[in-house]
């Protein structure tokens, strides 16, 4: 039982690193703020919680502990890298891309209510 | 530029391997190591005073006058930023933070808040167990107050309750050291029973004090953001 908790432990670390990995790759890559944020906060989402479910499964002391800890993080990282999205879009620093404007469907919309309500 | 890059690197791990030859050689201070305090300290706090984080037992019982001067100079700087920024009873409820945050903010907060004010509570309580201690856990508790002020507009902390706690602490940690004195030894005396190694309640004095550290920072350290947001200039 050990060894099977051990075995799906270490491969949960293991992803949990590449993605960190390709997080920090994406945050280094990407074009703009928003590709970046992705990078950023996806990949450091899935990454840090099987991680610290990794080690929750390699010690099961802290099992629970650590299932605190990734709700804590399923909760926290999605809705900063919301805030921080829309204060860039409020800032009118439009996504970048490749097709112009009419792939951004946001912006129509935001532009109207901007004109409603000032 | 690939030139460049590369060249960049090679000096780099140049550096690098003459930096790590030279943190070889050196033998930190070792000769420190080999004498008495910290012997003292590694035998004394497990053993005679049953507190397994020896960095808390060092601030708060060996060395816990020290640390009610720490809370006095934290008290006396979070009083006068406040005097810098206060600018009258009036003019208190205009914010630099206008909005509210979206939806998405303002129920996230609301879920996190009793969340982080949890976590602030448990790393002072095991102030004794485990890393982290009085100071460290009010600030934890100030950065929950921290979020709800962001992402409320209309969030108000009533300044009076925060005194009332700050100087309720002050006021308990004070009348510890004084309570040692009566006990017949110097002021901060550890005068309640230690218990055993690993338990809540155990360590003497410690969580009592660092309960009330706990109080004392996280209601400075509100009050001050509180105040530092109120400030429109």
């Amino acid at each position: 039982m050990n060894q099977i908790l051990e075995i799906i432990g270490m491969g949960l670390l293991l992803i949990g690193s590449i993605f960190l990995f390709l997080g920090g790759l994406g945050i280094f890559r990407m074009p703009d703020t928003y590709n970046r944020l992705q990078a950023g906060t996806k990949a450091t989402t899935l990454g840090g919680m099987s991680v610290i479910l990794s080690v929750g499964l390699l010690e099961p002391d802290w099992f629970i502990k650590t299932l605190v800890l990734v709700i804590f993080i399923a909760l926290s990282n999605p809705i900063s890298s919301h805030a921080l999205a829309r204060a860039n879009y409020k800032r009118k620093n439009y996504p970048y891309l490749k097709g112009g404007k009419e792939y951004d469907k946001y912006r129509e919309v935001y532009q109207k209510e901007e004109e409603e309500t000032a | 530029m690939k030139m460049k890059k590369i060249l960049v690197i090679s000096l780099l791990a140049v550096f690098g391997v003459y930096l790590a030859e030279v943190l070889f050689k050196l033998d930190f201070g070792r000769q420190f190591f080999q004498q008495g305090v910290k012997d003292f300290y590694l035998i004394t706090s497990p053993i005679k005073l049953q507190v397994a984080n020896t960095v808390t037992a060092i601030v708060v019982n060996f060395r816990g006058f020290d640390t009610l001067g720490e809370v006095t100079v934290l008290f006396l700087a979070t009083t006068a930023m406040g005097s810098i920024l206060y600018k009258g009873r009036h003019q208190l409820g205009e914010r630099t933070v206008l909005f509210s945050g979206s939806r998405i903010v303002t129920t996230g907060s609301r879920l996190l808040f009793p969340a982080i004010i949890l976590l602030g509570a448990y790393v002072f309580i095991h102030g004794h167990l485990t890393p982290g201690g009085g100071f460290q856990g009010g600030v934890i508790i100030a950065t929950g107050f921290l979020l709800m002020l962001m992402a409320y507009a209309d969030y108000t902390v009533s300044h009076v309750v925060l005194s009332v706690v700050e100087s309720l602490a002050g006021i308990t940690f004070a009348t510890i050291g004084l309570l040692g004195m009566l006990h017949g030894g110097s002021f901060l005396q550890d005068f309640l029973p230690n218990g055993s190694l690993n338990d809540l309640l155990s360590g003497g004095i410690i969580p009592i004090i660092y309960i009330a550290v706990g109080f004392k920072v996280g209601a400075e350290l509100t009050g001050l953001i509180y105040t530092a947001l109120n400030e429109k200039d």
